[in-house]
């Protein structure tokens, strides 16, 4: 069957904005979970005893050292093997947040690592303890130090959302793909694709350079 | 355990297979990307407004859309309109088109990072641009471009492992095509995942170590 490639983007508008905003959806939520994780996990790679610090580094190169295929492939067929298995969502969430973890945790770290350690120094000489100077004084200024890195992280979460119509997870992607099989025009739709991940990165980095010139009073 | 061991020896010679496309696509696409980086560095320097224009959009769409979405333009779109490329062409047009974005980046960056001083030094002293560009700038901006151009290489290494989707036999391929037949996809893809992480601490941590003592001994 072919069908004049015109009434495809009419056609199939309507599924790939769907597909978008699942992938964004994931997004949001595996970045908010990674940043509180992330978060935790550089304060403990910066000041928990040695065990901790050893165990977080490795998790963290390993999730730099391995492809994001074999990772989600990993969760989501691999434990099958051991009788766990995930459904499609799960498996994608579960990937994302372990994903955006590993980042997170260089991220925050060389964040915090930017605050000069004059700013504790003082904080301690007025007498705030090690809690409020953490909270108050050092992860404001990390935070703002760290949104140019954080908002590309974000948008390499937003991409790497495409990976997950290979565990059958009903995003952008897989619409793109349903609608090839069924109308062999593969140009117009995966144009249209990239135009809907084109259009939130761009917003997404707006949003960040908005959010840096916000806080550039902490720095 | 034991079973592990001996289905991962049983599978070792088939993945080793896909390690070599794995590599040959890594090359090659390296090649690619470094030259057309240059070339795109070069354009976002230049005074010549058209190219400079042309070379930042393309900077800022390329890395705005999936890799994947990009190699499945490449592999399906490109030949609805009668460009036809086998798996490996798409695979290194892809990976060297979006990888020369990054590439472009860190060379561009470098160079900006020599002092105007050297140019116009250079200049007084009557050298051709090609010249002051060849023998004043790159030779000092080289040791500026080592690291992050070894810390894209590992992830151009990982990104090779999406090729899979258009059925390039490269490592992941192999790994799927193993895991499908034998049903056991942990140990397959625990397997691929080590040969991935020794690729990548090859290149992060000894490739960096060396690069680190090149520069220490230098300044």
């Amino acid at each position: 069957m072919h069908i004049p490639i015109l009434t495809i983007p009419r056609l199939y508008a309507g599924v790939i904005a769907q597909g978008a905003v699942k992938d964004l959806a994931l997004t949001v939520v595996s970045t908010i979970v990674s940043f509180i994780l992330g978060t935790l996990g550089a304060a403990g790679r910066l000041y928990g005893p040695w065990l901790v610090k050893t165990v977080i580094y490795w998790y963290v190169e390993i999730i730099r050292g391995l492809p994001a295929i074999l990772q989600l492939f990993i969760i989501y067929f691999g434990f099958t093997q051991w009788g766990i298995d995930f459904s499609p969502l799960t498996a994608a969430l579960i990937w994302l947040v372990a994903y955006g973890t590993g980042y997170g945790v260089e991220i925050f770290r060389s964040g915090i690592m930017e605050v000069p350690h004059g700013q504790s120094e003082a904080a301690a000489a007025l007498g705030l303890s090690r809690r409020t100077t953490m909270l108050r004084i050092i992860l404001p200024q990390a935070y703002a130090a760290m949104l140019p890195p954080l908002t590309s992280f974000v948008v390499l979460q937003l991409k790497n959302t495409t990976l997950l119509y290979l565990v059958g997870y009903a995003d952008i992607m897989y619409q793109a793909r349903l609608g090839t099989d069924a109308t062999e025009q593969p140009g117009i739709l995966y144009l249209m694709a990239a135009l809907a991940y084109l259009i939130m990165s761009l917003a997404i980095g707006r949003l960040g350079y908005r959010l840096e010139r916000r806080t550039a009073a902490y720095r | 355990m034991q079973a592990m061991f001996s289905a991962w020896v049983q599978y070792l010679p088939q993945l080793l297979r896909g390690v070599g496309v794995t590599l040959e696509l890594t090359g090659l696409s390296l090649v690619v990307a470094v030259v057309f980086g240059f070339i795109l560095a070069l354009s976002r320097l230049s005074h010549i407004r058209g190219l400079n224009l042309l070379a930042t959009w393309y900077v800022e769409i390329i890395r705005a859309i999936p890799v994947l979405i990009l190699l499945f333009t490449a592999y399906y779109s490109l030949g609805q309109l009668g460009i036809v490329l086998s798996a490996m062409q798409a695979a290194v047009v892809t990976l060297g088109g979006f990888y020369a974005t990054q590439y472009g980046e860190i060379f561009r960056g470098a160079i900006l990072s020599i002092d105007r001083g050297q140019t116009e030094a250079a200049a007084a002293l009557g050298l051709p641009s090609v010249a002051i560009m060849r023998r004043v700038i790159l030779p000092q901006a080289f040791f500026a471009i080592l690291p992050p151009a070894t810390n894209q290489l590992s992830n151009l290494i990982k990104d090779t492992s999406l090729v899979f989707t258009i059925s390039l036999a490269d490592l992941m391929y192999q790994t799927y095509s193993a895991l499908s037949l034998n049903f056991l996809p942990m140990d397959m893809l625990l397997l691929a995942g080590i040969i991935y992480f020794i690729f990548y601490l090859v290149i992060a941590k000894l490739l960096g170590r060396w690069e680190l003592n090149v520069q220490q001994s230098r300044s």
